[in-house]
């Protein structure tokens, strides 16, 4: 069953997002999942494929298929590329499309990490967990003891220092990337995070894992958001304008930390991104908004060095003076990424993206949106995912 | 900087400690192709080989990058954090023992052993 036009996204549903409580992660999966297929204006039984992922909190499994009363599945799996999965899932369902493996997949993420009454940081904070003298054990343990139990901030800090030290960048830099996002995030209405912040406002917040401080690091929320992925032709027929899905690509480097390893330089967007780009048969060039996984600023710089918007190294000149904020050179995280909006991993760039194809951003509506860029991040730049989107089915 | 937790040794970390205990940094060499790799290696990545001998390292090493992560109850530096080249080529996840103003990539170290009372002995770094 050739798809002469390819595949679109024809659906987008997200739940609440942020400090939403009193439902799990597989109820706030269930309700993104119908919320999708209500905007696509398809019914819920036409779905033939459904693709799962969780957070932090686990519960997202594919029995979801169950919940939502889902019969005569042709494609159900669970997928888990960490950040990276939300372009890996809508590229898996973009190739079942195509082959004819199924006809209208919902692909969903949904985490409910916030506990009522806790800090957002708990979540993540092993070094709070345990006894007054915790021990650790094995190599593992020493890795903890000397550090590493202070979690994924402090890893992605190594990155980022190592990026300070080889090519200048500064924090300010980094604080320029939270600032044009915050400025993002005021004109969504749904962003978690809406007042505007300062670069003053950004060094002077307080340190969470030197060099990076507490405004380079992304949010935690609750919530659960899915697109439905169906032929462009089908598509079209549908309740919303599809949003074509016109190249996908991984790059997992397997960085091994030896002598003249890349660690903290280059990420798999080096390869992803020209793969992804190549089949939609586009350039960096044509790209109008760039949704990039954003954990950390540094991330977001990083990143567009190797999706090739600037050259290797020169990603702090880049972003500075507001270059990636409203009216500027490159509209980036136009809905305040996971720095200021939600933190959905893969689907915080998808969903906007989505946004943005549809011409839907309202008030943070980029100018041009032919080409939508969709960058997925995971590991400590382990993972890559790249997504092409367009409002137009070719070139 | 903050206590350093209690470290217990597992099975397929008792040379790592026993190497540790008479202050020698033991690393992993590849029985096949004679590369060095860092402690925690299971299998050769580069031949495939599942023989790796454990074998000391010289002790010194260059400072790749590092990380300060703070304390929040106390909103100070909790540690340094470091990740540092060894000389034999592998990388490995350490304590640096200095003051982070003063570090720069490239920075030659060396290593320190510590036999705490309870727990494991463990190597650290210090600038060179």
């Amino acid at each position: 069953m050739p798809q002469p036009d390819g595949a679109a996204i024809a659906g987008l549903g997200m739940t609440e997002l942020g400090k939403v409580y009193g439902t799990d992660a597989r109820g706030l999966a269930a309700r993104a999942v119908r919320l999708a297929a209500d905007d696509a204006g398809l019914p819920l039984g036409d779905l033939d494929g459904l693709l799962v992922s969780g957070g932090m909190s686990g519960g997202v499994e594919i029995d979801l298929a169950a919940a939502l009363g889902l019969t005569d599945l042709r494609m159900l799996s669970k997928v888990q590329s960490f950040g990276a999965t939300a372009g890996a899932m809508v590229s898996y369902a973009a190739m079942a499309v195509l082959s004819g493996t199924a006809t209208a997949v919902a692909c969903v993420f949904a985490d409910a990490p916030l506990r009522e009454g806790r800090s957002a940081g708990s979540v993540y904070r092993r070094a709070d967990r345990g006894g007054a003298v915790p021990e650790w054990h094995g190599l593992n343990g020493y890795t903890a003891a000397m550090g590493g139990r202070y979690g994924v901030n402090t890893l992605y800090a190594l990155a980022a220092r190592r990026h300070m030290e080889t090519y200048g960048t500064t924090s300010e830099q980094f604080g320029a990337i939270a600032v044009a996002q915050r400025a993002w995030a005021a004109r969504n209405p749904v962003a978690q995070m809406r007042d505007p912040i300062t670069l003053a406002d950004h060094q002077a917040s307080r340190m969470i894992a030197e060099p990076l401080h507490l405004l380079d690091c992304c949010l935690v929320s609750n919530g659960g958001i899915a697109v439905i992925v169906t032929s462009a032709e089908r598509a079209r027929d549908l309740a919303r304008p599809p949003v074509h899905v016109r190249g996908w690509a991984q790059g997992h480097p397997g960085t091994r930390l030896r002598r003249d390893s890349a660690f903290g330089l280059v990420t798999g967007a080096a390869t992803s991104g020209p793969a992804a780009m190549k089949m939609a048969g586009i350039t960096v060039d044509d790209v109008d908004v760039a949704e990039l996984y954003d954990c950390y600023t540094y991330t977001v710089l990083v990143s567009l060095e190797d999706y090739g918007f600037c050259g290797k190294g020169e990603g702090g000149a880049f972003v500075a003076d507001g270059a990636l904020g409203p009216g500027g050179r490159l509209a980036v995280n136009t809905g305040g990424g996971q720095l200021s909006g939600y933190y959905m991993w893969g689907f915080t760039p998808l969903s906007e993206a989505v946004v943005q194809a549809r011409g839907d951003g309202g008030d943070r509506q980029a100018p041009r949106n032919d080409v939508v860029l969709v960058s997925g991040n995971g590991g400590i730049l382990d993972h890559h995912s790249t997504l092409v989107l367009s409002p137009e089915a070719t070139p | 900087m903050t206590d350093v937790p209690v470290i217990r040794r597992d099975d397929a970390s008792a040379a790592f400690f026993d190497g540790a205990a008479r202050d020698e940094l033991m690393i992993r060499r590849c029985g096949s192709c004679g590369r060095a790799h860092a402690p925690a290696t299971a299998s050769c990545p580069d031949c495939g080989g599942d023989r790796l001998d454990w074998v000391p390292a010289a002790g010194t090493a260059t400072l790749v990058t590092w990380a300060v992560p703070y304390e929040k109850a106390t909103a100070s530096p909790a540690v340094v954090f470091g990740l540092v080249e060894l000389a034999e080529g592998p990388w490995m996840h350490t304590r640096v023992d200095a003051d982070p103003a003063a570090l720069r990539a490239g920075a030659p170290l060396a290593v320190r052993f510590h036999h705490p009372d309870d727990g494991e002995s463990f190597p650290t770094f210090v600038p060179a």
